[in-house]
């Protein structure tokens, strides 16, 4: 986290300093200009996204950096690397390496004295807590995206290559998106499935991390549902506003771990962004 | 206290960039409505009428240009100010600009920028799962 604060840092004194002489970049009366292979652009606002797990904190979001390299074949995304096998009208395939997400709200708890176990029975005497921890996995799969006058959709299938928790997921989102002049409306809607492996990597509990506050717990498969709301004004041409709303329900082998507080994940962000074009 | 730092530098941008919307050069003001059309693949063209105003202080004979033909949209003798509604259907940026009558004599020049807010590559508009993902 550090590290991006630094490089929001960096992006931020750089468009501070030297954004509006970007604006000039394409003349009047030539031909658009090549689109840069990079993608570099920062958001600054509010936003939360909850946390699910027990004794948790939610995660704030004041920075959103967006950094992005698309080459002829190659391709960084934000953290995803991806090779791309075939582009034609139909569809783009890649290959992609990326980190799975759901470690993100391990990095967020606490840990803390309780009185009650995570079922709410009393205990004998006060007990330290500590929610276990996760790793993060590097997962390998295959990513294909299709679009048209019907919308976007995006279908990837991801397996852990690290060892970490050998299991796969699925994941399907599909988004039109509607837009007059500087505004922009984007409706999206998907599911991901997780193998019980993946499943309960995350969200089981096992002997090892048994306590008289934590039971064992072993999570199956599970499809979560996922729902998001973009709403963008373009502001000029380097800046733009935006409010987003992001709905996940966790599967329910996830949601009836102890470690689960809450099913539902609601995200939201308002924000200026910047992005150098 | 570091976000407030990074939202004093970003507040201190932004009205920057947005404050680059009159051009002023010679005395002359000129403002451009909409100076912002953006198009994509379902509408690559902008339908729009554009609001010219300028103001100067001395009378005298001004005519309006644009990049998009070589004649005058329109010339006002002995007046310091005035105004004009353009009609364009437009696909890439242009510029307006005022002369005296020397016609080679820019007084000042105010760009309308067509931005293409779509691409050809999908890899563009992909959705990546992490936390910070809300572009």
């Amino acid at each position: 986290m550090r590290i991006r604060h630094y490089l929001a840092m960096a992006l931020v004194l750089a468009m501070a300093s030297g954004a509006c002489t970007a604006s000039a970049a394409e003349a009047p009366g030539q031909p658009a200009a090549q689109e840069s292979r990079w993608r570099l652009g920062a958001a600054l606002g509010y936003g939360l996204r909850r946390n699910p797990l027990v004794q948790s904190d939610d995660i704030p979001i004041v920075i959103d950096l967006d950094i992005a390299w698309f080459g002829e074949h190659l391709f960084f995304d934000n953290g995803d690397l991806g090779l791309t096998l075939a582009d034609n009208s139909a569809v783009t395939a890649s290959l992609v390496a990326r980190f799975n997400s759901d470690r993100v709200f391990f990095g967020n708890t606490d840990t803390r004295f309780v009185s009650a176990d995570l079922a709410g029975m009393p205990l004998a005497e006060v007990t330290e807590f500590t929610v276990p921890d996760r790793d993060y996995a590097l997962e390998l799969g295959v990513e294909l995206l299709m679009d048209g006058a019907w919308g976007q959709l995006q279908v990837t299938a991801f397996h852990d290559v690290g060892g970490t928790h050998d299991g796969y997921e699925i994941y399907a989102d599909y988004a039109y998106g509607w837009r007059e002049q500087r505004w922009y409306l984007e409706p999206s809607i998907g599911l991901s499935y997780k193998s019980d492996a993946l499943n309960n990597y995350y969200w089981g509990v096992r002997d090892d991390e048994v306590s008289i506050v934590l039971p064992p717990y072993t999570a199956g498969a599970g499809t979560n549902l996922h729902t998001r709301l973009m709403l963008g004004y373009q502001l000029s041409r380097n800046w733009s506003f935006s409010l987003v709303a992001e709905y996940e329900q966790l599967n329910d082998d996830a949601a009836a771990s102890p470690l689960v507080e809450q099913q539902d994940v609601l995200g939201y962000f308002a924000g200026f962004g910047f992005r150098f074009r | 206290m570091k976000y407030l730092v990074l939202s004093v530098l970003w507040l201190a941008a932004m009205p920057a960039c947005l404050a680059a919307e009159t051009g002023s050069d010679s005395g002359m003001r000129l403002t451009v409505k909409p100076m912002l059309c953006i198009v994509d693949k379902r509408k690559p063209r902008c339908d729009l009428a554009f609001l010219v105003v300028w103001e100067t202080e001395l009378d005298d004979y001004y005519c309006l240009f644009n990049d998009l033909g070589e004649r005058p949209l329109r010339c006002w003798n002995t007046a310091s100010s005035g105004r004009h509604e353009d009609e364009r259907s437009v696909e890439r940026s242009f510029s307006y600009w005022m002369t005296d009558r020397n016609p080679e004599n820019r007084l000042t020049t105010i760009a309308v920028e067509v931005l293409r807010m779509d691409t050809d590559d999908r890899r563009r508009k992909r959705r990546t799962r992490h936390v910070w993902d809300i572009n």
